[in-house]
């Protein structure tokens, strides 16, 4: 990209249960952000936020939170997709050249407030796939899990071994709503039985969060922060809605998304020239189904990677160093929390998970049945 | 409850609002198709792929499927799960006994079509299996004609 923008500060909560308002939530982190950086809501040149009116059983539900993150009288608007969809909003609106500065501000309470699953349950055609009653959002991402392992003739085990790897990952993060410390890729194969060959530790937990983060033009950021992390690259793309018509043993949306955002930042060996990735993998497969997709890793290799340890925190190419979001899936802040944490390592600051080697990383976001879309993002130091 | 405990306020949200969805006359050949106990699907003229249910619009191709294709009612069994839970309503419901939702590659077709598949030991699905159609009685123009699908 010709035009520099910058990530300059964030702020994240995920929980089980926030325990405050979102009202609360969406102050204290915004409140919180500007802070640190030392600005007022009047230096803030324009507002995305992401929430999801479905979840939040109010349309238009940003107007709700406009108080509390300082966006009265102001060019804001919504997202309603995955928050790394707002990032991309508010850097394009950057690099139009009319604003400095932009907010992006995403909330999701699904620990609390509703159940995660209702958000695909209403996404489904109304007029086929709701009537027929045969798919929910657990049912497809088995399919997807069970095509995925088929596909290349791995066992069910690996889902055990990404699962307890990202679960132990998340134990060491202050910021993950699920924390088992000392969890075992053994205790993951004796959870619940969803659909196969899903259990309940291959799935994201139900979550509260939330994620404020601010951008700024190259001439802005060195005024508010010594350690910018610049945006190399993004690139988005939609797969098909219907499952039938879509090869599940891989994601085009996340293989697409990731070749636009790689091509932007100058990146032709991603294996090679990435050093690590964040990934929404909200089910165990999807981590190396994705990292695949993505040429992070090689194809049909998966099982060899996560044994010889390539994908652990002190490995070749460290996925999920923040536990992912088996340990936290905030609806709408997802994605953006992803970004967050991978600021957070190319700064240098992800205490005990902090990776050796961080100057450029891969953030994926997905939103939709099975990521039906992905965004992704390169940043970099 | 802690200290910092508060109050909810739980609204239920009334979605029992009534939606009319025009379903368009691709969807209802499809459902009349049931009425004959026969499985239609639509072509492009682009890229030659036949889907079923028929849908209109082809997204890779951006051109109208015009042309009808009765499948055959015999198939593939190209990808299962077997459902162990439910979710109704955003809801986890376990089930007493696991169920198998196939995704099934009919003779003719290009895509998978999903449908429950029964008659069998969910633990003796295989992938590659051969399976039919196994319709309701009394055929009504519904989805629920085409009840299952069954080993050959």
């Amino acid at each position: 990209m010709d035009n520099k923008v910058a990530i300059v500060g964030f702020r994240m909560a995920a929980a089980p249960d926030i325990e405050i308002t979102r009202e609360r939530l969406a102050f204290n982190l915004t409140r919180g952000l500007f802070d640190d950086l030392g600005i007022e809501r009047d230096d803030v040149g324009t507002t995305i936020i992401c929430s999801n009116d479905f979840l939040d059983g109010r349309t238009i539900s940003n107007v709700f939170l406009d108080p509390h993150v300082g966006a009265y009288m102001k060019d804001e608007s919504k997202v309603e997709m995955d928050g790394l969809n707002a990032l991309a909003y508010a850097a394009m609106r950057i690099l139009s050249g009319q604003y400095e500065t932009a907010l992006v501000a995403s909330l999701g309470l699904t620990g609390s407030q509703a159940s995660p699953y209702l958000h695909i349950e209403y996404t489904m055609d109304a007029s086929y796939d709701r009537p027929m009653k045969l798919l929910n959002e657990l049912a497809a991402a088995a399919l997807q899990a069970k095509s995925y392992l088929a596909e290349h003739g791995y066992s069910e085990g690996l889902l055990d071994e990404v699962a307890a790897k990202d679960l132990a990952n998340a134990a060491g993060n202050p910021n993950q709503a699920r924390r088992m410390p000392g969890i075992t890729a053994e205790q993951v194969a004796a959870s619940a039985m969803y659909y196969e060959p899903l259990r309940e530790l291959h799935c994201y937990p139900p979550t509260d969060g939330g994620c404020m983060m601010l951008l700024a033009s190259e001439k802005k950021a060195g005024e508010l922060c010594d350690k910018p992390v610049w945006i190399l690259g993004m690139g988005r793309s939609t797969d098909n809605y219907y499952l039938g018509d879509r090869d599940l043993a891989t994601s085009l949306s996340a293989s697409q998304a990731a070749a636009k955002a790689c091509e932007a930042a100058g990146i032709k060996d991603p294996a090679g020239e990435i050093d690590f990735a964040e990934i929404s993998s909200l089910f165990a497969h999807q981590e190396p189904l994705f990292a695949e997709a993505m040429g992070l890793m090689e194809s049909g290799k998966a099982p060899d990677a996560y044994r010889a340890g390539d994908t652990a925190i002190n490995g070749r190419l460290p996925i999920n160093p923040s536990g992912g979001p088996l340990g936290g899936h905030p609806i709408s802040s997802t994605g953006l929390i992803r970004a967050a944490e991978t600021v957070l390592q190319l700064r240098g600051e992800a205490g005990e998970n902090q990776v050796t080697k961080a100057d450029v990383a891969l953030v994926h976001g997905q939103d939709g049945l099975c990521a039906q879309q992905s965004v992704v993002f390169v940043l970099g130091t | 409850m802690g200290a910092t405990e508060e109050a909810y306020f739980t609204p239920v949200v009334p979605m029992d609002f009534t939606y009319n969805y025009r379903v368009g006359h691709y969807l209802q050949r499809y459902l009349d198709g049931f009425k004959e106990k026969k499985v239609l699907g639509a072509k492009c003229p682009e890229c030659g792929q036949v889907v079923v249910p028929p849908r209109k619009y082809c997204g890779s191709c951006n051109k109208v499927r015009e042309e009808f294709v009765e499948l055959s009612q015999e198939g593939t069994l190209e990808n299962f799960t077997v459902g162990h839970v439910t979710l109704v309503k955003g809801k986890l419901n376990e089930v007493e006994s696991p169920y198998l939702v196939g995704m099934i590659k009919l003779d003719g077709a290009d895509n998978l079509l999903l449908a429950r598949v029964e008659g069998l030991p969910v633990g003796e699905a295989k992938t590659g299996m051969r399976l039919r159609a196994v319709w309701k009685d009394q055929a009504e123009g519904d989805y629920s004609d085409l009840d299952h699908f069954e080993p050959v």
